[in-house]
């Protein structure tokens, strides 16, 4: 089973690799367009549905400076299929260049059991864990700016700043009370 | 509002005189509102005009022809034909057809007209053996000639086995049975039959310009698994074709066979088979059921239960436990 590895390559010159994972491949599109625009560091996206990644690719791709996983909280299998690709990722990732993204949290018909147990793995993960909003384009726009920000200190454009260092100010913490029912 | 008043009251007047054939048209509801002025001013040209009944049900022929997408439209398939049932042209068709349900039924009012495009619209209007024809309930029937279809609209109990014994006559034909094809519109429901859709034909070798579906993409977007996409896309589309499709609202399928689930023991222990009707239902549904294979929501390759509505026209499926054989009806199901 091969894993994708952080630092088996070397990076681009005044490059960035993000690649983002989303199993309905529907907010990862307008996502990567609104990332490409950053003009001061050159934005390379690349889209998944689900890890593992085809191998012809192996050769091809750069170094993938930041993993996102999208999960739509409406659905169930986006959840499982984000916690199911986390194995195909070497250790050296979860050093602050893997981030969660979560969208469609408004909404009605997501049990909190989800929201929680997404909370719960990013926290284990010592991962950042951001809410998105996909529908409209500002929501498209501030989603991207975060990401950017994560992206930069992944890549290593942020001077005194490491992922790692940058992941524990960021990373998802549970509130105490997580275990306690919640009144709806 | 005053001289509406006063030209209802001239109308009631006028209306005292016997004409029986105006009868079922002479309520009007007192104009207060648009609509009830428009009722109005129509029932002014009726008069005006002295239209008959017979007139205002070829008006209403000539809307339903020109509007022929409303309503439930049901088909069915003419079986055996016989050797002069190429033949059958139109003069023919019509005196057989009149001259054979004229002998079944007494009241009843039918006309027949040819539309442009080749077919055949019957308005058929029962009533029983004390009333008059019912001209606000009709039935439609639309016919191609030579060809094994027949469309119709809002068909009753009463009717169904008079019209059936009336078209097989009238085009020379043994029998008629269901097609099992139901839609709102007539449109599609004849070009999915009569297969006059963009078909895509199955070929060995791919052509070589693949089409992209987004042609422009930036060069720093990259998709990892877009070799995935493109084959889920291309056996969407060998499975339903590459246009637009006809516009069908539901697909049912009866099942009827055993229960087959490796988590539930219980159920899947029981000897009967388990019935259960599954129905899907949508605006447009071979255009949703095409999206749903490329898009991954669908397993592809297209299971045959789904790519058969397109291939074989129809809606209704009957599904059992039998083995694949040429019989439409039986089909084995995939778990």
């Amino acid at each position: 089973m091969s894993r994708l590895n952080p630092f088996a390559k070397l990076p681009g010159l005044n490059t960035a690799s993000v690649l983002l994972v989303e199993s309905e491949e529907h907010f990862q599109q307008s996502l990567a367009e609104a990332l490409v625009e950053e003009t001061s560091v050159t934005v390379n996206v690349r889209l998944a549905k689900s890890f593992p990644l085809p191998i012809e690719n192996d050769e091809s791709r750069p170094r993938i400076d930041l993993v996102v996983f999208i999960i739509n909280l409406t659905s169930e299998l986006s959840f499982q299929s984000a916690e199911a690709s986390l194995k195909y990722l070497e250790p050296g990732y979860f050093l602050g260049k893997v981030c969660f993204m979560v969208t469609n949290a408004r909404s009605s018909s997501v049990p909190a059991e989800r929201l929680d147990a997404v909370r719960r793995l990013a926290a284990s993960l010592h991962c950042p864990l951001l809410f998105a909003e996909e529908q409209t384009p500002q929501g498209v726009t501030n989603a991207a700016e975060r990401l950017l920000t994560i992206l930069k200190a992944a890549a290593g454009f942020v001077p005194f700043t490491t992922p790692l260092y940058l992941s524990n100010l960021t990373r998802c913490t549970l509130p105490p009370d997580i275990d306690q029912p919640s009144f709806d | 509002m005053l001289t509406q008043h006063k030209q209802l009251a001239q109308l009631q007047t006028r209306c005292q005189t016997p004409e029986e054939d105006m009868q079922s048209f002479r309520n009007f509801p007192a104009p207060s509102s648009s609509s009830g002025g428009v009722l109005w001013r129509m029932a002014h040209i009726v008069e005006e005009n002295k239209l008959t009944l017979t007139h205002l049900a070829e008006l209403e022929m000539i809307h339903a022809m020109e509007n022929p997408n409303q309503g439930m439209w049901y088909t069915f398939q003419l079986l055996e034909p016989e050797n002069d049932a190429q033949s059958v042209e139109l003069t023919q068709f019509k005196q057989q057809f009149k001259c054979h349900l004229s002998e079944l039924l007494r009241q009843m009012s039918v006309k027949i007209k040819k539309h442009t495009d080749e077919a055949v619209w019957i308005r058929i209007a029962l009533g029983s053996s004390f009333s008059k024809p019912n001209h606000l309930k009709p039935t439609y029937v639309v016919h191609y000639l030579q060809t094994p279809y027949v469309f119709v609209r809002n068909l009753t109990s009463k009717l169904k086995p008079l019209l059936s014994q009336a078209l097989t006559l009238a085009t020379r034909h043994q029998g008629v049975k269901e097609a099992n094809l139901s839609g709102r519109n007539l449109t599609s429901i004849r070009d999915l039959l009569m297969r006059q859709y963009q078909q895509v034909f199955p070929t060995k070798y791919r052509s070589p310009p693949e089409e992209e579906d987004q042609p422009v993409l930036n060069q720093h977007i990259e998709k990892e698994q877009g070799g995935v996409a493109a084959h889920r896309r291309h056996m969407a589309h060998q499975a339903f074709g590459d246009g637009m499709l006809p516009q069908l609202q539901s697909a049912v399928y009866m099942l009827d066979t055993k229960f087959r689930d490796p988590n539930n023991r219980t159920m899947t222990e029981r000897e009967e088979t388990f019935k259960c009707v599954v129905k899907f239902s949508s605006i447009d549904l071979l255009e949703s059921l095409r999206s749903c294979a490329s898009s991954g929501i669908a397993s592809a390759p297209v299971t045959p239960l789904l790519s058969s509505i397109p291939l074989k026209g129809r809606n209704y499926f009957v599904v059992t436990d039998n083995t694949p054989g040429p019989s439409s009806q039986g089909h084995q199901t995939q778990n």
